[in-house]
């Protein structure tokens, strides 16, 4: 139990396109060396444009994920508009930074629209909300390092959904890859202001 | 002889009554009329607006209709800065038991625990209770659509059909006479509009003084989803005109009928 955060073995990214963004996981849920389940949900649907995908420890995902869903719905019946990306990535933030000395051992990775506006927005943090966002890609898991350099290689601004589907799905498959505890399938879901195309990947199962 | 037993809540009367329960009942009695009825295939709630005055900004998006979560949705008549409490009450603590269970809260759970609360001003603390009457409607997979109303004291009751607010009990003897067993949301929708004609003060009827709302099922099976949906202001004014003419139509019917019998007469 040396890393708490390498206990189930992750990967997500998240990248922007061309007014559309994609955000993208493994499937594998696994206690340490042994793999319990390949259709794992890593990748959380907030609202019709807006995902979140958790890094980390899968039982602090569940739950951080139901405690947003928590805040976002009375946030959205209250003020009677979808949440602007942003303003949820203050939310996180400040839902793990509640927990600042007891925190929550996960890494969220959140991709959306605008819902005006439908500019793309993507964002991350770290364990206890320090954000970062960038107008490339953001990347985390227990391969982030492989996630960083096969980005860096492939990303390109201004891609058309379809060739950034493309491009986050060779990035995460080949990152995978090379890490032992994350894989055996993917998901990859890419945001367009009218539509959401969801599609399971089929990688190295092991 | 009352006033003695009315200035506090929690004290009865000797005729063993709560003046101040009583008297936020009286309270909104004055408020804006709200309808609830249950149909075989939905709910709607149908409230009046009151506050059409010309100088209020319209930014808001209904005055008296709140979304409560995707399940359910109420309409309130009564005191609107209780209301607004109540309501915010009622959204969390159904938020409350989605996140410990992860599945919608059945309705009549939200209705009782609202009501607990309610009855609570009623008994300690020495506050006035909330003067506000709320009507609930919601569907949930053990009971189906389901239609409740709560007040001030805290009693609650499930009803096909009822009304609060203003001229309530005129509303609710029309709708003992009108409603028949499971209509269609069309029918109830026409019933409504009929009920509010009698009830509303003014005499012309138009979507500007009416909020309808519709709580239905659609699609089929594991991907049925419950639907809130305001109906906007055309399909209301729709609504109100095709009643308009049936009324219109039956006038001439009557005339007609009136002068065959004075021809019969005149023969």
């Amino acid at each position: 139990m040396s890393n708490i955060f390498e206990y189930n073995g992750s990967a997500v990214v998240a990248m922007v396109g061309k007014e559309c963004v994609a955000i993208a996981a493994d499937r594998r849920l696994g206690m340490q060396a042994q793999t319990v389940t390949t259709d794992f949900k890593k990748i959380y649907e907030m609202n019709n444009k807006l995902y979140v995908g958790f890094y980390g420890l899968a039982t602090d995902a569940q739950t951080v994920s139901n405690r947003l869903k928590f805040q976002l719905n009375l946030y959205q019946l209250r003020e009677n508009r979808l949440i602007k990306p942003k303003a949820f990535m203050h939310m996180v933030s400040n839902l793990l930074y509640s927990r600042r000395f007891g925190y929550y051992f996960i890494e969220p990775v959140i991709a959306g629209l605008d819902p005006k506006t439908n500019d793309p927005y993507i964002a991350t943090m770290d364990l206890i909300g320090c954000p970062m966002e960038t107008k490339d890609f953001v990347v985390a898991g227990t391969c982030s390092e492989q996630l960083y350099g096969m980005c860096e290689s492939l990303w390109k601004p201004d891609l058309e959904p379809d060739d950034l589907f493309e491009t986050i799905s060779q990035a995460l498959m080949n990152a995978v890859d090379r890490d032992a505890v994350s894989g055996w399938g993917a998901v990859v879901q890419v945001i367009e202001k009218d539509q959401i195309t969801t599609r399971t990947l089929k990688s190295r199962m092991d | 002889m009352a006033r003695r037993y009315d200035t506090k809540t929690t004290i009865f009367s000797p005729e063993g009554r709560l003046y101040q329960v009583e008297y936020a009942m009286e309270a909104i009695g004055h408020a804006g009329t709200c309808l609830g009825i249950l149909a075989e295939d939905g709910i709607l709630l149908a409230a009046e607006r009151k506050n059409t005055n010309k100088l209020l900004d319209d930014v808001i998006f209904s005055e008296k209709i709140y979304r409560l979560h995707d399940n359910m949705a109420c309409s309130v008549a009564g005191i609107t800065s209780d209301a607004n409490v109540l309501t915010g009450y009622l959204r969390q603590t159904a938020q409350k038991y989605h996140l410990i269970y992860q599945e919608c809260i059945p309705c009549e759970q939200l209705v009782m625990q609202l009501c607990d609360l309610k009855q609570q001003y009623t008994q300690f603390g020495g506050l006035r209770p909330f003067g506000v009457s709320i009507l609930y409607m919601g569907w949930d997979p053990h009971y189906g659509f389901q239609l409740y109303q709560s007040d001030p004291s805290g009693n609650y009751g499930g009803w096909k059909a009822t009304c609060i607010g203003n001229n309530h009990q005129a509303a609710i003897s029309m709708l003992k006479q009108e409603y028949k067993d499971t209509p269609t949301l069309k029918e109830a929708l026409d019933l409504a509009i009929k009920v509010l004609h009698k009830t509303l003060d003014s005499t012309k009827l138009n979507s500007e003084k009416v909020e309808l709302a519709s709580l239905t099922r659609e699609g089929e099976g594991p991907n049925a989803k419950t639907v809130i949906r305001v109906i906007p202001g055309e399909e209301v004014d729709e609504l109100i005109k095709k009643y308009q003419e049936m009324v219109e139509a039956k006038k001439r019917e009557e005339k007609e009928k009136e002068k065959e019998r004075e021809a019969t007469k005149m023969e």
